[in-house]
């Protein structure tokens, strides 16, 4: 009796041991991770403290004072400036337009795509409209000027260089966009499709229902689950609103319209190297958003009854 | 009143129906789709390509031919330092960089997919914070300034070891590998460490291939981090060379004044020299980056 008390004390203090030691390669394996993951997401975390304070980079994050206003110095001086408002107004309409029409486009391409019924026609489309997503703003931007840009195409011929030009700017970000990825992003969406079972097709051909009934009530209820959960994921990118396409996109006299959060840091504190403790209060005013967006989205999808992500 | 012909395929095809094979509106409506867009999509290409053989002073018309053709630009960028230079360094981030990546994304992947090791959820969840929280831009530079990795080669590649996104695709798909080949392979005596480079990964190429191919698009692709923290020109890869060479005229206001000294022509041939590449392997690994962004879909 009193033996086995002893052995089972004993592995219940050597239980943590005996864990350990049945993970010891699997967290050998995880270790560069642990370390990744601290140096890189967390220790930049830590760094929220410079938009407290007047950061200056030579006294480091703990030398240099806090801001006034009780270290919210910066939030209250960004909260009062226009300039920021305008960028911030700027990025929330770009960010929602951009998630809405490509969230549009990308369905609608594959259903299109969907439909071609002969293969070959099928796969060579594809293959095109999925191409320019491999290629980066930078290139897509040089195409783009060549159409719309100060020696473009289009600008010889109506004498108006429409990628300076404020109206149309905002046309000219979300159709390079379509352009780019439209054709990339439909291809979630068509795997989901081919997993529909042809059964339905089958029972609502019976009925003599069209092909466009056919993909009102079969298809595009079958992609909605896809279609909602990219929603969500796509929710937290509303206010980065897409840095690299902006910022090789845009001149000097499109700023008004086309500035946004990430463009604005770069160019105000990054390029110059000045009000470092701004530019970390814009963006962690950013994070923190984004991070509300995400929350909430994910928990009106749960009130609507749909799986959520968290 | 039916032909008798149509009667023979009626029951079986109906109207509309997927067997039928009548060619109706619809078809006629994707047809012309198809090809507007599939020119759109192609129309910029052959128009950078036309500016590129183009003399200087006749690139901004709307042609469909070329009236004068010229291999000069080409011939400039052939010879260009910077270019090549800029090759030199993508070269280095596609190999070296991709491998880094994989490495790290995958054994990560695959730790998070085995079953409960102690600290597991804990890691789970600090990973996972990450993907929805950040510090932002600014103390982000701080660090890398502070661990040395301003204006330092290995900026461009250290940071990237572990792309959480493909990670998790990684660790969905060893999850979804038979959990038997592990059993099997603990009773024989093998670690973990075993298991994962005998058994798992050789069975995982395909998917390796696919994120691999992931990472190697977003090293050639890459400028943001060389903008950010390279100063030194000799380690600007090739799409910051490209930027800069873009971004010089895109900003003049009036087009007219610009000077020739590079000319749209010599920056479409540049444009041309880093798309080629990418067309060329494009169509062959097109079924790689289908596959990848499937299995996420399904799996995710």
């Amino acid at each position: 009796m009193n033996k086995r008390l002893i052995i089972n004390n004993n592995r219940l203090f050597n239980d943590f041991g005996a864990k350990v030691n049945r993970s010891k390669y699997l967290i050998l394996m995880i270790i560069p991770a642990i370390i990744f993951y601290i140096v890189f997401c967390y220790l930049p975390m830590c760094g929220i403290l410079i938009a407290f304070e007047n950061y200056f980079p030579k006294k480091g994050i703990f030398g240099s004072s806090f801001a006034d206003h009780h270290g919210f110095g910066n939030f209250y001086k960004i909260f009062h400036d226009d300039e920021f408002w305008t960028v911030l107004r700027n990025t929330v309409i770009i960010g929602v337009s951009k998630l809405l029409i490509s969230f549009v486009a990308a369905i609608l391409m594959a259903l299109i795509i969907n439909e071609i019924r002969l293969r070959f026609f099928k796969k060579t489309f594809q293959t095109i409209v999925t191409f320019p997503h491999f290629l980066s703003w930078v290139i897509v931007a040089g195409l783009v000027f060549n159409i719309f840009g100060a020696n473009g195409v289009v600008t010889k011929s109506i004498n108006t260089t429409l990628t300076q030009d404020k109206d149309f700017f905002l046309v000219i970000l979300y159709g390079s966009d379509i352009w780019k990825e439209a054709g990339w992003s439909s291809i979630i969406y068509l795997a989901t499709m081919a997993g529909i079972s042809p059964e339905l097709y089958e029972a609502a051909d019976i009925d003599g229902a069209t092909r466009l009934q056919k993909i009102w009530h079969i298809t595009l209820p079958a992609i909605k689950p896809t279609a909602i959960l990219l929603l969500i994921l796509s929710m937290g990118g509303i206010l980065s609103a897409g840095f690299d396409q902006v910022f090789n996109l845009y001149t000097k006299p499109v700023y008004e319209v086309a500035d946004i959060l990430d463009t604005y840091i770069y160019r105000t504190t990054l390029k110059t190297g000045a009000r470092p403790g701004i530019g970390a209060a814009v963006g962690l005013f950013k994070s923190v958003v984004s991070f509300i967006l995400v929350i909430m989205v994910d928990r009106i999808a749960k009130l609507c009854g749909e799986r959520g992500i968290i | 009143m039916r032909k008798f012909k149509d009667i023979k395929y009626l029951p079986l095809r109906p109207k509309g129906s997927t067997f039928d094979k009548r060619v109706t509106m619809m078809d006629w409506f994707l047809f012309a789709f198809m090809l507007v867009y599939g020119l759109i999509i192609i129309y910029p290409f052959y128009n950078a390509f036309l500016i590129s053989i183009s003399p200087n002073n006749v690139f901004n018309e709307f042609l469909l031919y070329p009236k004068h053709v010229t291999w000069h630009n080409y011939n400039i960028v052939f010879h260009k330092a910077t270019l090549w230079g800029g090759l030199r360094v993508t070269l280095v981030l596609l190999f070296v960089g991709t491998a880094y990546q994989l490495f790290f994304t995958v054994i990560t992947g695959y730790a998070l997919s085995r079953n409960k090791w102690l600290g597991k959820n804990f890691v789970m969840n600090m990973i996972l914070v990450t993907m929805f929280f950040g510090g932002g831009l600014i103390p982000y530079m701080q660090l890398i300034s502070k661990l040395g990795l301003y204006d330092n080669f290995l900026v461009m590649i250290i940071p990237g070891a572990i792309d959480t996104y493909n990670m998790l695709l990684m660790r969905n798909y060893f999850a979804s590998l038979p959990p038997d080949l592990e059993e099997s392979a603990k009773i024989d005596g093998a670690n973990d460490v075993q298991i994962f480079f005998k058994v798992y990964l050789p069975m995982s190429l395909p998917m390796l291939a696919t994120i691999g191919l992931f990472f190697a698009v977003g090293n050639w692709n890459s400028w943001y981090n060389a903008m950010l923290f390279i100063k030194k020109e000799e380690y600007y890869p090739l799409q910051y060379v490209l930027q800069q060479l873009i971004q010089e005229t895109a900003s003049n206001v009036d087009g007219m004044a610009q000077k020739d000294a590079v000319s749209e022509g010599f920056k479409m041939a540049s444009v041309f020299f880093t798309i080629v590449p990418m067309m060329c392997f494009y169509p062959f690994l097109q079924r790689f980056f289908v596959k990848g962004l499937v299995v996420g879909a399904i799996k995710g």
